[in-house]
This record gives C-alpha cells, structure tokens and sequence, in this order.
C-alpha cells in the first residue's frame, strides 16, 4: 500500500501543476496510485508519517526535493517501511544519487521496485543520508572513542560522506574527507597545492572551542560539539538503475 | 561507478594525527603522526611524512621521517628518500642508496601483526 506525500510547495504551485497532473495519471496506468497527504504549514510530516503507518501504509513515496526528505527521514527509518521518490523541481541532489529521474519518469522507477537497504548517519541524533558539509574547519575530531585526534595544521575544509558519488553507503562506515590547501614553495614562488584526507570511520566527535557552523543533508546546524555515528542499514529506498552506488 | 575502498586511510599533508592510530585498511600517510600507527594491512609514508610514533603494519613503504621503531611482519621497503631513527623489526628488508637508518635491525621470522 502507497502513501504519496506532496510537499508544501509544489501544491497550488501553476508551474508543478501539469507536472503534477501527469505523475498522478502515470501511476493510476502503472496500478500503484495510492492515498494523497498534503504537507501544510502547521502539520507535523512524522505525525502524518504515523497515522498511515498504523492504516497499514508499507511504502511512502515523498513528492518534492531534497528537503521534504529531510522532514520525513527520521520516522521512515525508524518504522522500517520502504521510501519512494518523484523529485520535482530544483534541489533534488539525492534522487540523483538514488537514480531516480525528475518528475514524471520516476514513476516507472517506483514501479520497477528495486529496493536498496542504505546505512543512514546521525550527527547529535539527527538522522542524514547525503553527508556533513563543515567549510573553513578550525575544530578537531576525535577518533575511534577518542583514542586519536585529528587536526588540519592548515586552511581546510571537511565533508562526511555517507552517499555520495564515491562514497558506497552500505558498508557501514561513513568517511571524512579533509581537503587542506597546502603552501608550498618559497617567498614569490610559494603556490597552495589542494590535498585530501580520506578517514573510514564508524564514530566520530568534532570538539570546537569556539560555536561553529556546519550543514548536514545542506541544513544548518551550530554548535561546540558534534557526536557523529551510522546506523548501518536501516533505510529501505527505491534506487533506479543509474544509482552512483553499486 | 568509482568506489572509494572503504577501509582505505589516506593522511595527507595539512593534517597531523596525534594518538595511537588503528586501521584494518591500507593506510597512506603525507602529513604529521604523533603517537603509535598499527594496521594489519600495508603502511606507505610518503616523502613530506613527519612520523614521530612507532609503527606496526603487515608490509610497509618508507619514503619520509619516522621517529620511532617500525615492525612489519611482512616486508619492509626504506625508499633514498628516507630517514629512519629507530629499530626495525622485519622478515624481507629493502634498503635503497641513500636511505638513513640509525638504528637496530632484527630479521627473521615474526609474529604476524594483529
């Protein structure tokens, strides 16, 4: 049984309408149209989430970007049930990384049902599936229960990955990439060469002196101190076949 | 589809490391470690490497400085580039012209590393 979940703004949106329309007309041919839940202002999407569940829902398919993902993430994973997508319009990064094409094409993906078990990050209990974005770095990150600590001794950059296009999301382990830019040379001919740290890893804490800023799933979070773990394969989501993962 | 091996450390420059150190991966190192190293895989410290820890792996390749004993139950390769100050512990040992050791070198049979 389907669930369709249509964000806020695509609804009574002219642009998404004919779009809407053809969607919804593709999957009555395919036979897996289902119950239509409209997000709203003041309505809780996990509470939504909820009620269908308990109705007997097993699939919900979330129409929107990568943001109505992020709203219905942390209770999809947690009751177990299978997690489809039509991305429509811009900031749908994830359905790329699924494989799944935009808007009316996706349809058929939903239908084929190629169900794919994903590891799924938390950054201080909150869920995430793409990765964590830290521009400009200056914290450090304790490793393994804090039995090594790294460091960038230079300008860098951090991002964790859990799915991205060379980053295999069910293996269990998340990776931090550290992109330092180092200064090489003397004097006039000093240039910054760009370097890359790669750590496997299952935890990992960022300790910072000083509040910083960092965006998990492009989400902004502040904060001293980030406990940063997996939870290995708990998000059943449709893949398509051209999927970055194998 | 390109993977990146998921087991796989790379340290590279502009990064320094301090505290015991363990992988079950390959390791690839071109920044600063302090403390101890340990995979059961194979080491490569490349030429910008500042090691000041005592290193375990199954093989491993040295082209940087290493502060420290270096035991590799496998084999053991020091590159012209390198300098070592410390002991070394190893079954197979390659020494390149120009490479540094000051240290004691013990070969023969060993226990494999975990």
């Amino acid at each position: 049984m389907y669930c369709y979940l249509y964000d806020e703004f695509i609804q009574g949106n002219k642009r998404y309408e004919r779009e809407l329309l053809d969607i919804e007309n593709r999957l009555t041919d395919l036979g897996i149209a289902g119950k239509i839940s409209r997000l709203a202002l003041f309505r809780n999407a996990e509470e939504m989430i909820r009620d269908e569940i308990d109705r007997g829902v097993k699939t919900v398919v979330v129409l929107g970007n990568d943001d109505t993902i992020r709203k219905v993430l942390d209770v999809i994973s947690e009751s177990k049930i299978v997690l489809g997508l039509i991305p429509i319009g811009p900031k749908n990064e994830l359905a790329r990384l699924l494989g799944i094409p935009n808007g009316v094409e996706a349809c058929d993906v939903l239908s084929a049902r190629r169900i794919e078990q994903i590891d799924v990050g938390t950054i201080n209990g909150r869920k995430f599936i793409t990765g964590v974005r830290v521009p400009d770095f200056r914290a450090e990150l304790m490793c393994n229960d804090g039995k090594y600590r790294v460091v960038p001794t230079s300008r860098a950059d951090l991002e964790i990955q859990n799915l991205a296009d060379i980053c295999n999301p069910c293996d269990g382990m998340l990776s931090a990439n550290i992109h330092s830019s180092v200064r090489k040379g003397w004097g006039p001919f000093a240039r910054h060469e760009q370097t890359n740290s790669v750590l496997p890893f299952q935890f990992l804490a960022i300790r910072s002196d000083k509040p910083i800023s960092l965006y998990a799933d492009g989400e902004e979070m502040q904060g001293t101190r980030f406990d940063i773990g997996i939870e290995a394969m708990i998000l059943k989501v449709i893949i398509g076949k051209s999927r970055v993962f194998i | 589809m390109a993977q990146q091996s998921s087991n796989e450390t790379i340290i590279a420059q502009g990064v320094k490391v301090e505290g015991d150190f363990h992988s079950q991966g390959d390791v690839v190192i071109d920044g600063e470690v302090s403390g101890s190293i340990e995979t059961t895989q194979a080491l490569i410290i490349g030429e910008s490497a500042r090691i000041k820890a005592d290193v375990t792996a199954k093989s491993a390749v040295v082209a940087g400085e290493v502060k420290g004993n270096i035991r590799a139950s496998d084999r053991l390769e020091l590159l012209a580039t390198s300098v070592v100050q410390g002991d070394i512990e190893t079954v197979n040992l390659s020494v390149a012209s120009g490479a540094k050791v000051n240290g004691k070198i013990t070969m023969g049979e060993m226990e494999k590393a975990e």
